[in-house]
């Protein structure tokens, strides 16, 4: 389709950002100034273009296959990195944002992923559901982001070894407050897709495969935010957990789609 | 004479003379422009400024006779402060680009005794604003000074000669600021009343730390310390008790075993929540055990640890030392440049607009 242009464009400055961004951390010079930002802004304005237009080519919110899936997942990435980011003054946030974005997009573009599909009449419930269960991963996966973040920071404190990265990497009291916080949001956001897949009219069997995951996955953030907020855990190991469940999801999440009947538009054949 | 003029420098400085010297020769600010009068008589300068800090007594002028300033700079010296000492082989001399270059490196901290500290800008600043409020500078040294601390901006941006802390209390305010951000609400507690550990307090206090609580054996000693440093003294017996609200706590007592355990500590951290803790051990013998480091949220750093960042970052800032003085040359080619360019300009105050640029 023509609209993976504009895609591949975001994609280009998401790459120049993660570039300068791991440059800026290896050499101590500073990680936000006007035109990263500018670039940032630039990239996202594109992804968004990319998702308008895909969304009006199908009428429907643009996640009915893997590469429309991937492109919004790493859309709501970005999205959340820049409301953490400034809210939090966290500029740094977008050197680790950045790599992932790309990637992200990368192999949906790389690879042949974005078939057509034979589209149902959907129902609001079904595309708010699945709309917060993304972002609701797109803001897990910043949390997360800043855990690794905290993880990195806090054993070059603990090893008493202090690279360029020390310099460049915020305090690890605010790591730890902004990763915790976001994550809190985080599951906040993913918990109201889920209660909501409950309220989707459908005819048919119910999507056991997937529900059977999405429980896992709740009750693994659940369970890490509740001692969290009890403080039954340290920081560090809420930032291994919360890294930990991420990394979870990015590993299963693909393949419990394929498993899963519900969760598949049958392609145009 | 030559009728050429010159920017010219000449003083004593830290690596040459020592301070039995140099104290006997420092100007304070109030004698100040007394000085530069009488050394712009005495060197036959036209314009001049004197920089008096602990680590370097320095003049800088510019005069028609160079030879006249490197002879008279000794005698100045000996005549305004009234001492008898030869401070002619101790002093240095030197003359147009070499005076440029030499000032724009102390500006930029290259030739400090902390390589890369920043306190010699502000020195050099407040002697510029003192000999430009008495009109003692012109156009060469208003150009001269000004574009220094133009060089000096843009060597500690460019470069990393200013990055880390190079002293025990300073690296320990670092550290802490990397842990918990602001100190502002950071409580500190002092185990032992040492000079480390006092000068540490204090480090942490310049840096916004409100409350510090002292603990000594003595608790007199323990009573006159918390005076000092504005706080309160804890009894020896119940320095346990108040840990548990410290964010930071520095020991430097002369207690031949662990003053804190690992196993002491776990007991402390469970009753304390999750905050984190910053242990400065700066005792030897050690006070708080080596493992203790290995629990989450509690970062121990001893006095080697400390001293090893601080060198280490000695040692980055010496390496920058090169890139530094390559940033600094544009800056001294377009003075020089400019300087040649008032060779055809009109006589300003009485001195002529040649500057020789060899």
């Amino acid at each position: 389709m023509h609209d993976h242009i504009w895609l591949f464009l975001a994609t280009l400055g998401y790459l120049a950002s993660a570039g300068w961004g791991l440059y800026a951390l290896g050499s101590g010079r500073p990680l936000a100034n006007w035109w990263t930002l500018s670039l940032i802004l630039i990239s996202f304005a594109l992804h968004t273009v990319f998702l308008h237009q895909r969304g009006e080519a199908i009428g429907h919110c643009p996640i009915t296959n893997l590469f429309e899936t991937l492109a919004f997942f790493s859309w709501s990435l970005v999205l959340t990195y820049l409301v953490v980011g400034p809210a939090y003054r966290m500029s740094i946030l977008g050197a680790f944002t950045a790599p992932v974005v790309f990637l992200i997009n990368f192999f949906a573009l790389a690879t042949p992923v974005d078939a057509p599909s034979n589209l149902p009449h959907l129902g609001w419930q079904l595309e708010l559901h699945a709309t917060l269960a993304l972002l609701g991963f797109g803001v897990l996966g910043v949390a997360a982001l800043a855990g690794v973040a905290y993880l990195i920071q806090e054993r070059q404190l603990k090893r008493h070894a202090l690279t360029s990265w020390f310099y460049s990497l915020p305090n690890v009291g605010r790591l730890e407050t902004v990763q915790e916080n976001v994550l809190f949001w985080g599951f906040a956001i993913f918990s109201a897709g889920v209660v909501l897949g409950f309220f989707i009219p459908h005819s048919g069997p119910d999507d056991w495969v997937k529900i059977a995951w999405s429980g896992v996955v709740w009750s693994l953030y659940a369970v890490l935010v509740t001692v969290m907020a009890l403080g039954w855990l340290s920081h560090k190991k809420t930032a291994l957990l919360s890294v930990a469940g991420y990394v979870f999801i990015l590993l299963t999440f693909w393949g419990i789609n394929s498993l899963s009947e519900a969760h598949v538009f049958p392609h145009v054949s | 004479m030559n009728s050429r003029a010159h920017v010219v420098c000449g003083g004593l400085t830290f690596d040459e003379v020592p301070v039995e010297l140099r104290e006997k020769v420092a100007f304070r600010d109030a004698q100040l422009p007394d000085a530069l009068r009488e050394i712009k008589r005495m060197l036959g300068l036209r314009e001049a400024v004197l920089v008096s800090t602990c680590n370097r007594v320095e003049y800088f002028g510019a005069t028609t006779n160079p030879e006249l300033a490197a002879h008279g700079w000794p005698e100045f010296l000996r005549h305004f402060h009234s001492v008898s000492d030869n401070f002619a082989a101790l002093s240095f001399q030197m003359r147009d680009t070499a005076c440029v270059e030499h000032l724009y490196a102390v500006a930029s901290g290259l030739k400090s005794m902390v390589v890369g500290e920043t306190e010699v800008f502000g020195q050099l600043k407040d002697a510029y604003d003192i000999a430009h409020s008495h009109q003692q500078t012109g156009k060469w040294l208003n150009r001269l000074f000004q574009s220094s601390f133009a060089a000096a901006k843009s060597v500690r941006t460019r470069t990393g000669i200013t990055r880390g802390h190079v002293s025990v209390g300073s690296v320990s305010v670092e550290l802490a600021e990397k842990i918990f951000g602001d100190l502002k609400k950071c409580r500190v507690m002092v185990i032992g009343a040492g000079d480390t550990g006092e000068r540490t307090a204090r480090s942490l206090q310049r840096h916004g730390v409100p409350t510090i609580l002292v603990a000594n054996r003595t608790f007199d000693r323990a009573r006159e310390l918390a005076a000092e440093l504005g706080g309160e003294a804890v009894k020896w017996e119940d320095w346990e008790g108040h840990a548990i609200d410290a964010d930071i706590m520095i020991s430097s007592t002369s207690a031949p075993h662990y003053m804190l355990t690992r196993e002491k500590l776990e007991t402390l951290l469970h009753r304390r929540g999750r905050r984190p803790l910053f242990l400065i051990d700066l005792a030897v013998p050690r006070d708080f055990e080596p493992s203790i480091n290995l629990l989450d949220d509690v970062y121990l750093y001893d006095i080697d640890d400390l001293q090893s960042i601080a060198h280490s970052h000695l040692r980055e800032r010496q390496t920058e030392i090169a890139r530094s003085l390559e940033i600094l040359q544009p800056h001294v080619a377009r003075y020089m440049a400019w300087a040649a360019q008032q060779r055809d300009a009109p006589e300003t105050g009485g001195l002529t607009g040649d500057l020789v640029t060899a």
